[in-house]
């Protein structure tokens, strides 16, 4: 059985505070932060200096100021550096501090507490700690963002889509606001899928006619979009977003111009953007003259980062902390232990599946799967109690893969549906003519059995 | 002078194409070429082209490109692409010459060819060419997915790229199939239309209706992918997509009211009759043969005008219609401006972005000066012959009009069950110069056959084989089994030679053929199990029967209630009758009934028993119940 532990890393720098000091502090800030002991899936380790026992997950810097007592805090976006600024530090501040920076922790692990504890909850994992119900507030606005985000997998796809209304703009300067927006983004996701991304240009692009479509209101001369229409805006019979051809889903992000009869196009109530759960996002934009024919890197970097926070929720990744590595490695533990929970159970499902049917003949390939699912799902909870995310990550994939292969298995599938009523076409003919003499003489005999215990009977 | 008009299409199509390429690497051209044919009919060729950077190609940034067809592409190595849908016969003796050489049309069905990176081994590019025909399948709304091994052939001579593969070009795997059964309709113009930048929705593109394309008596839809590197040195490589579409309608049945489609004979008061035939009188009415051209207008042959121009960066120069009538005739265009060019008789049109374009041509009774027509490179027909259903054979017949011998490659794909019979290929008065056979296997590949072969000047050569029919498996009959199987058309490519130059790479292609296989009664098997269930039962049952029964004289029997019943009904039906006829008679016939059954009852029971003491040694079952008789 896989115990689910995550050790969590915290080292403690300053270049003010002496390292005793901060042992002192360090010991009681994983007294305070391991309070719950088992009954967590966390366990933080915190040391004074650079200890490489775990892998690194957060580093704490500690830096001082003339302010008074007070905390706070800044995030570094790129790297899991926390850096916190504090009046002086005197001998005796060693418990105040420590609880200042447990608080701290417990801010910005707070997201990611909920979420593994909402993962857990209906699994039969969950037993082993302790109740989630401390994050129940979350739950809902948590599961809001697993539904809107696609399913994990190993890879996705990324179309980037400019749909025109009209015949212009039919050209944007996209290779370069693709590799100054996106792609630094899908470089730090690079540790949780790989993507690759197409880009396509689609002119006279109408929207589909199953919306009341926009209306035009005179008073402030704009046209206007309900947002009843927003789920049924994307004209997917007519627009060409073929999915991927790969493997991976695909992920589309489409930035709408409106054709010039129906310019300003405006969404009621504000905004110009949304996301269509497990599709995709849609921004539309009206230009500021009606001719412009191309659209440069700089007319699109706002729609980039539009974008860029569009593709963020629909891949999952965390709302907070702000800092980017952090919230990575945040879902970096949530996507592995969530594939181990998909392919362990179904796993499960199989295993019904073959109690039930008894008869069902199990290709070797698939107990191979099986064999590979269980040594990657071994492999992923050895890596996990250990810290090293990424081996984790990428042995729960491999699992997942194989569980989903092995039960999924075509010739399986096949047996599965056999007909039975096809044997009996064949056999009645034989074995109805053959019955009707037997049945015939079972009823004689039967009824001459008992004409002769009557017989009897009487005699007697 | 007939060379010089069958080059200058291609070559105006392809002046246009190359000297926009240069101009940009993201470049998308259109063009539409109509040319009235002899018997009222009118060819239409519509040409849209695409191209983009290859290095944009592989970082799948797509601009004019389509998306979808190019990840297929990228997703199978596919480095050049040639795929046809095309319905109907291009009737080569009214019409002349096929367009474009016939470079740009396919044979009846489905047929796919393409060079695909083998990437060092056979299987792999067996591979991706399934894969390749698969997602197509999926793109096009077309059976493409049934190209699997037994439809696919390496073709030697016949094809040759017509893109700029570099040093790539030795690892390059040429693949070909075809589908002479599939049926080209709407639900494969509408994928067709969406690939397309303007999308069917403006410039020349509009006027691509379902209806009318489908109705035409020959339609070719073409898509051609290549590379193309013919800038200057160091420019850089473009991947064109050429799209096409080329039809010939009959203008008379698409000029037919859009509200009343089922073709009527003409109201006997519309017949123009021809009063020179001898037969003539008041009855009778023998149609005129049609002379002239009747009036049409664009918008209704095609069934739209088109609404306005596809404006994408265009040339100023760059025209989108072209129309090729003699000069003297008078035409009227609307929405678009016309451009001079040195031609007598080519009229260029420019359509203007906003307002919608038409052309109408007034009717021409006198027996009008056609462009002159082009000769074809050759005839061919190709037919099956012979009778039964075990043996046929193949006819090919090709005939050159020229004064000097052609060179050609002859190409056949034969599906398994045509077992062709290669000792028997007879070829006269022509020369077969080289052959390459690939022979079937059943179920797993069809007969490859390429012949190269010289026909002499002004004459007619007759290829012929014979073949036998395969019997196939009950399951693999399709369900229209008795309709027959389609064969694939032969393609026929002519060869340079050192006797002349002309017509050097055109192709012509000859009908698909049904060839009818012996089909079986499909309700056979159950018959048989039935039969065969039938005939078991009834030996068992006789054999259960002489197990168990046993076997008493007929006086043993006791009398059963239902023969009671049956005496009862007589008597009854006899007393009506006595009743009828008199009383008395009644009356005496009922009490002789009553002592005949009691007479009868009392020797019966005597006589029993007296046979069954005499049976009784040797059957038990007797003996039991001559026991119980009597106790």
């Amino acid at each position: 059985a896989c115990k689910v532990r995550f050790p969590i890393a915290i080292d403690l720098q300053s270049s003010s505070i002496p390292i005793e000091q901060r042992a002192s502090v360090a010991i009681r800030l994983e007294t305070l932060l391991n309070v719950h002991g088992d009954a967590s899936p966390y366990h933080y380790k915190v040391s004074p200096a650079a200890d490489r026992s775990v892998p690194l997950t957060v580093i704490l810097q500690l830096e001082t100021d003339d302010g008074g007592s007070g905390l706070h805090y800044t995030l570094d976006s790129w790297s899991p550096t926390v850096t916190v600024t504090r009046g002086a530090v005197t001998p005796g501040d060693d418990d105040l501090l420590a609880s200042q920076l447990h608080q701290l922790m417990q801010q910005i692990m707070v997201d990611e507490h909920a979420s593994i504890a909402l993962l857990l909850r209906d699994s039969p994992l969950h037993a082993n700690f302790r109740d989630g119900s401390a994050f129940a507030s979350e739950f809902e606005s948590l599961q809001r963002r697993t539904t809107r985000a696609f399913k994990p997998a190993p890879s996705y796809h990324l179309t980037i889509s400019l749909f025109s209304g009209g015949s212009a703009p039919s050209s944007w300067d996209i290779k370069t606001a693709t590799e100054q927006y996106i792609s630094p983004l899908l470089g730090a996701l690079s540790s949780i899928s790989n993507f690759t991304v197409d880009t396509q240009v689609q002119l006279h692009a109408s929207i589909s006619p199953a919306i009341a479509g926009p209306t035009f209101e005179s008073a402030t001369n704009t046209w206007t979009l309900l947002a009843t229409d927003l789920s049924g805006f994307v004209n997917a019979a007519e627009w060409p977003l073929s999915p991927g051809i790969g493997s991976g889903s695909t992920i589309n992000l489409i930035l709408y111009i409106p054709h010039p009869r129906q310019m300003p196009l405006i969404l009621y109530g504000g905004g110009n953007s949304w996301i269509v759960p497990q599709w995709g996002g849609v921004q539309i934009v009206n230009p500021p003259s009606n001719t412009t024919s191309h659209l440069s890197a700089a007319d699109l970097e706002s729609v980039m980062l539009t974008f860029a926070d569009q593709l963020m929720s629909l891949l999952g990744v965390p709302d907070s902390p702000s800092s980017l590595a952090l919230r990575i490695a945040s879902l970096q533990r949530q996507r592995t232990i969530s594939l181990v929970l998909s392919a362990s159970s179904t796993l499960g499902a199989l295993v019904r599946l073959t109690r039930k049917l008894q008869s069902i003949a199990i290709p070797k390939t698939v107990a191979h799967s099986v064999d590979l699912t269980i040594s990657h799902l071994e492999q992923a909870c050895t890596a996990l109690s250990e810290g090293d995310y990424i081996a984790a990550l990428s042995s729960a994939k491999v699992a997942e893969a194989e569980a989903e292969k092995a039960f999924f298995e075509p010739s399986m599938v096949g047996q599965v549906y056999f007909p039975e009523e096809h044997k009996f076409a064949v056999y009645v003919p034989l074995l109805g003519p053959m019955g009707v003499p037997l049945v015939m003489t079972l009823i004689k005999e039967v009824k001459g059995l008992v004409g002769r215990r009557k017989e009897k009977v009487k005699v007697g | 002078m007939h060379l010089a008009t069958l080059l200058s299409l291609p070559a105006s199509l392809a002046l246009l194409s190359l000297s926009l390429a240069s101009v940009s690497p993201h470049s998308y051209t259109e063009h539409l070429h109509l040319l009235p044919l002899p018997q009222s009919h009118l060819h239409a060729h519509f040409n849209f082209t695409a191209t983009t950077p290859l290095s944009a190609y592989e970082s799948s940034h797509f601009r004019y490109f389509p998306r979808s067809l190019a990840q297929i592409l990228q997703h199978t190595r596919t480095k050049e692409l040639h795929l046809r849908f095309t319905t109907g016969r291009w009737d080569d003796e009214a019409w002349g010459a096929r367009p474009l050489e016939g470079t740009r049309e396919g044979g009846t069905g489905v047929e796919l060819w393409a060079w695909v990176d083998r990437g060092g081994s056979k299987t792999v590019a067996e591979e991706r060419w399934s894969e390749l025909v698969n997602s197509l399948s999926g793109l096009f709304c077309a059976s493409l997915n049934f190209i699997d091994s037994t439809k696919t052939i390496r073709p030697v001579r016949t094809f040759e790229p017509e893109g700029d593969h570099g040093e790539q070009k030795g690892n390059l795997q040429l693949l070909h199939g075809m589908l002479p059964h599939e049926v080209v309709c709407t639900e494969n113009l509408t994928p067709f239309l969406k690939l397309l930048p303007c999308k069917g929705k403006a410039g020349i593109s509009t006027l691509l209706d379902g209806h009318k394309l489908f109705d035409a008596k020959w339609q070719s839809m073409a898509i051609d992918v290549r590379p193309v590197c013919e800038g200057k040195i160091g420019e850089e490589c473009v991947l064109e997509i050429q799209q096409s579409v080329s039809m010939a309608l009959s203008i008379s049945r698409s000029m037919r009211d859009r509200h009343d489609p089922i073709p009527r004979p003409a109201r006997i008061e519309d017949v123009e009759c021809d009063e020179s035939k001898p037969w003539n009188g008041h009855d009778t009415c023998f149609p005129k043969a049609l002379t002239g051209e009747p009036a049409w207008t664009l918008s209704k042959v095609l069934g739209h005008a088109a609404k306005g121009a596809c404006d994408l960066e265009r040339d100023d120069q760059a025209f989108d219609v072209t129309l090729e009538v003699p000069s003297d005739r008078p035409v009227n265009a609307t929405g678009a401006s016309e451009l001079t060019l040195p031609s007598t008789t080519r009229r260029h049109y420019r359509l203007s972005s906003s307002s919608s374009f038409d052309l109408s041509l007034p009717t021409q009774s006198s027996p009008i000066s056609f462009i002159a027509l082009s000769i074809p490179p050759l005839y061919a027909t190709r037919q099956i012959a012979g009778h039964g259903q075990e043996r046929g054979s193949m006819h090919t017949t090709l005939r050159n009009p020229h004064a000097h011998p052609l060179t050609l490659v002859y190409m056949e794909t034969l599906p398994w069950y045509l077992r062709p019979y290669m000792h028997t290929l007879r070829l006269s008065n022509g020369k077969q110069e080289k052959m390459y056979y690939t022979p079937a296997l059943d179920r797993e590949r069809g007969t490859h056959l390429e012949l190269v072969l010289t026909i002499p000047a002004q004459s007619t050569a007759t290829l012929t084989y014979d073949f036998e029919k395969a019997v196939l498996r009950y399951t693999e009959y399709p369900p229209d089994a008795n309709r027959g199987f389609d064969v694939a058309p032969a393609v026929i490519r002519v060869l340079a030679s050192n006797a002349s130059q002309d017509y050097a790479g055109s192709y012509v292609r000859t009908t698909s053929l049904l060839l009818s296989l012996p089909t079986p009664d499909f309700s056979m098997p159950y018959n048989v199990i039935i039969l065969t269930s039938t005939v078991i039962a009834l030996g068992f049952g006789s054999l259960f029967n002489l197990l168990t029964r046993s076997f008493v004289l007929a006086e043993e029997v006791p009398p059963s209630p239902l023969a009671g019943i049956v005496r009862r009904l007589q008597g009854l039906a006899q007393g009506m009758l006595g009743k009828k006829g008199g009383a008395a008679e009644a009356e005496k016939n009922s009490g002789t009934k009553e002592g005949k059954v009691t007479e009868i009852s009392e020797p019966v029971e005597e006589e029993t028993e007296g046979k069954a003491n005499g049976i009784a040694n040797g059957h038990a079952d007797l003996r039991e119940r001559k026991a119980r008789e009597t106790p």
